[in-house]
């Protein structure tokens, strides 16, 4: 007695650790996250933030199992000690089994959704030069009143703006939307929702934020404004965000949940005059480093004390 | 013009004529054959045969076209007119309610804004319209 644990209990402590971590960082974590709006004036790093926190609940969830693995393999079959390794071994390879699933169902989901649009695309919207010579060709107009402007993500990208699109903006405005596509485009935002999504539905139902989505569309959005903004002009592009959210949609539904926080297209505005003071980025990048940092340490000592006697 | 998208420009070109020969003929067509759609499209695009095979094999693999045998030929008809297929693009990008994964495929430069948030919008952005004036 009085003496510090050592072996499996020490073992078992960490990685009770481990699991509480990764359970915080999958879901009240990212909760708290989405309320802190203040970050949303540095969307690169906040991108970063989520990132970083949405990979250490990962490694939390999947470095148990790699422990509850030592801690048979090191230290023998005691009942202590498979009464520890086998709940994290089980907690280790269900969160893989579920990332791999959920990676795998996302991944097919939206390659064949995209894959019908760029089919429907080319056959339907007529090649625009104004794609600029540096990018001939993935520019379409789709021949429609109703404004709406998008791009198809992938080795094949595409832009697409309807005939009401083009007829609503000025030609800078113009300018200011197709770079904000091709900010998308270019940093391939795609594959950073993408893998938020797949980690997003990995995460049982009940835990998980669907906020925290949300605030990471929106951060998407931001930043490729922020590209926008430099080559076009805050100016215009805040001027095609009001004229096209302004476009009556015959066939809009409005109010059946929106895929970015309500108002996003208020808050973008806000945030083309905004920029982050200094310190708030070091903050943000050394929260990014540090909540790294966290599960890696835990594991290791966990990992150590699963191969020493006890 | 890269070959695919030289590829890209006949389907279109292909996928218009079905559209136009649907429309002459009216409901119950049967369709065109390969050779058919040659006929027109050959001689004023300098195309081979088996160019356009390829290109009404992609069609009908992509599910834009349909066939139906006819002997030893295909017969192609538009799976579905122009009208039809551009409102189910517009419905992925548009309707919320077209399901998040088939919008989150794409990227888009704004989601819809009520009326309320539209009058929000515009007061943002005669702010902003005057702070950069200030600046100037």
């Amino acid at each position: 007695m009085g003496s510090p644990p050592t072996g499996a209990p020490l073992a078992a402590g960490l990685l009770l650790l481990l699991l509480l971590l990764a359970v915080v960082l999958a879901g009240p974590g990212p909760r708290l996250m989405a309320a802190q709006h203040r970050f949303r004036s540095a969307p690169g790093p906040a991108l970063l933030v989520w990132q970083a926190v949405t990979t250490a609940a990962v490694l939390a969830a999947v470095l148990t199992g790699a422990v509850g693995v030592r801690l048979i393999l090191d230290g023998g079959t005691t009942p202590a000690r498979v009464a520890v390794a086998v709940p994290a071994v089980l907690v280790g390879a269900g969160t893989l089994a579920l990332l791999l699933l959920s990676g795998h169902r996302v991944g097919t989901r939206l390659r064949a959704a995209r894959r019908r649009h760029r089919d429907l695309v080319d056959v339907l919207a007529t090649p625009d030069g104004r794609g600029g010579p540096e990018r001939p060709g993935d520019l379409r107009v789709l021949d429609h009143p109703t404004p709406t402007a998008y791009c198809v993500p992938g080795l094949r990208r595409r832009v697409v703006l309807t005939r009401g699109t083009l007829e609503r903006l000025a030609a800078e405005e113009l300018d200011a939307v197709l770079a904000h596509e091709r900010a998308h485009l270019d940093s391939r935002h795609d594959l950073v929702l993408e893998y938020f999504t797949v980690v997003h539905e990995a995460v049982p139902a009940r835990v998980r934020s669907e906020a925290a989505l949300r605030e990471v569309r929106l951060l998407v959005e931001a930043l490729a404004d922020r590209v926008a903004a430099r080559r076009a002009g805050p100016l215009p592009l805040a001027r095609a965000l009001v004229a096209l959210a302004g476009s009556a949609h015959p066939e809009a539904t409005l109010g059946a949940g929106p895929t970015t926080a309500a108002g996003a297209a208020a808050v973008r505005l806000e945030l083309l005059d905004r920029s982050a003071p200094r310190a708030r980025v070091a903050v943000m990048l050394g929260f990014a480093v540090g909540v790294l940092a966290v599960p890696l340490v835990l594991a290791a000592l966990a990992w150590s004390a699963a191969g020493s006697a006890g | 013009m890269s070959p695919r998208a030289a590829l890209g420009d006949l389907e279109q070109a292909v996928m218009d004529h079905l559209w136009s020969a649907q429309e002459a003929a009216g409901p119950g067509w049967a369709g065109v054959s390969v050779r058919e759609v040659h006929d027109v499209l050959g001689p004023r695009r300098d195309l081979a045969y088996t160019t356009l095979m390829t290109v009404l094999d992609r069609l009908a693999k992509k599910g834009l076209a349909e066939r139906e045998r006819d002997g030893r030929a295909w017969r192609y008809r538009a799976a579905a007119s122009r009208d039809r297929l551009t409102a189910e693009a517009l419905r992925t990008t548009l309707d919320p309610l077209a399901g998040d994964d088939r919008r989150a495929a794409l990227l888009h430069f704004l989601d819809r804004s009520t009326p309320e948030e539209l009058d929000d919008l515009r007061a943002a952005l005669a702010e902003l319209e005057q702070r950069r004036a200030e600046r100037a």
